[in-house]
C-alpha cells in the first residue's frame, strides 16, 4: 500500500455544491485581518530589535567602563603615620 | 485560454495589488476549480470549502509577490491550493486522498478485450494505490484538470520532462498490466 488512498467516486463534481462555501467578503475579511497582524507583528519585532540594540550598547558601555578602571594607573600611595606623628611613605 | 483573455486576467491582478475587492473577479472565475481540485484530494467538502479559503487569503496576502511567468493565474492558485492539502496532512499524519471520479477514469481508458466491470475499476484502483504519490499527482493534474506539461512542472515544482516521465511511465503500465487502450496520446 502507497502513502495515499484512491477512492472511486460515481456523481460528478457540479458547480451547485460550491456556493455553499463560496463568501468573498470573509475571504477579504481574513485578508484583513491577517494583514494587519502582520504588520503589528512587524511593529512589534522592530520595537524589540530597538530595545536590544540599546540594551546591547548599555552592556557594552558599561563593560568598557569597567575595563577602563581596572587599567587605571595607581597615582596615589599609601601613607603610614607612625604612633609619634612621623609620615613615612 | 487564449493570449487576449491572459492579458485582461493580469491587468485585474494588477489592479487587484492596490484593491483587493478587484480579486473578488479572481475570486469567482477560479473558486469551483479550486474547490473541486482540493476536493479531489481530500474526500471531504468542509476541508475542500477551508482549504479553498485559505489558498484564497494565502493568494491575496501574497498577491504583490506574484509574478506573470506565461501561465494563467489558476497555476499559480493550484500551486497554493497543493501547498495547503500537503501543509494538511503533514499537519495530521493522515494518507493523502485522491477521489477520483469513475466517469473520468472510463473517459480515459477505452476496452479492449474484457468489459469494463466492477472488477477491473478494482484492479485499476489497486494499481493507482501502489503507484508513488508524486506519479498519480501529475495523473490527476493532466488527465482531471486537463493541465499541460508545463503548467504542472509549475504547480508540482518539477522539471517539464520530469512531469512527462512520470505520466508516461504510469500509462505504460496501465497498459501494459491491464491490456487496456488508454485514449490519451499526447
Amino acid at each position: 500500500m502507497g502513502k495515499h488512498e484512491i477512492r472511486m467516486r460515481r456523481q460528478r463534481l457540479t458547480t451547485r455544491g460550491t456556493d455553499r462555501f463560496k463568501n468573498y467578503g470573509a475571504v477579504l475579511k481574513q485578508h484583513e485581518e491577517e494583514k494587519r497582524m502582520k504588520k503589528i507583528v512587524r511593529v512589534f519585532t522592530f520595537f524589540l530589535l530597538i530595545v536590544v540594540v540599546i540594551l546591547l550598547i548599555v552592556v557594552v558601555n558599561k563593560w568598557e567602563k569597567k575595563a577602563r578602571v581596572k587599567k587605571l594607573p595607581v597615582t596615589s600611595y599609601q601613607l603610614k603615620v607612625s604612633a609619634r606623628g612621623e609620615v613615612n611613605s | 485560454m487564449s493570449e487576449d483573455e491572459i492579458r485582461k486576467e493580469q491587468e485585474v491582478i494588477e489592479r487587484s495589488k492596490k484593491d483587493p475587492n478587484a480579486f473578488g473577479e479572481i475570486y469567482e472565475q477560479y473558486f469551483d476549480r479550486i474547490y473541486n481540485y482540493l476536493y479531489r484530494q481530500t474526500d471531504d467538502e468542509e476541508l475542500a470549502g477551508d482549504l479553498c479559503s485559505q489558498t484564497f487569503v494565502n493568494a491575496l496576502n501574497h498577491l504583490g509577490k506574484y509574478e506573470f511567468r506565461g501561465f494563467p493565474f489558476s497555476a499559480w492558485l493550484y500551486k497554493i491550493a497543493g501547498n495547503e492539502v500537503n501543509k494538511h496532512y503533514r499537519k495530521n499524519k493522515g494518507k493523502k486522498v485522491f477521489s477520483i471520479e469513475e466517469l473520468k477514469v472510463k473517459e480515459l481508458v477505452e476496452q479492449s478485450d474484457e468489459g469494463w466491470d466492477e472488477e477491473l475499476i478494482t484492479q485499476v484502483i489497486n494499481y493507482m494505490n501502489e503507484l508513488p504519490t508524486d506519479m498519480v499527482q501529475v495523473l490527476e493534474l493532466r488527465f482531471f484538470e486537463d493541465k499541460d506539461f508545463k503548467e504542472i512542472a509549475f504547480i508540482l515544482d518539477m522539471t517539464e520532462s520530469g512531469a512527462k516521465m512520470r505520466t508516461y511511465r504510469a500509462l505504460d503500465k496501465l497498459r501494459t498490466q491491464f491490456n487496456i487502450k488508454v485514449k490519451y496520446n499526447g
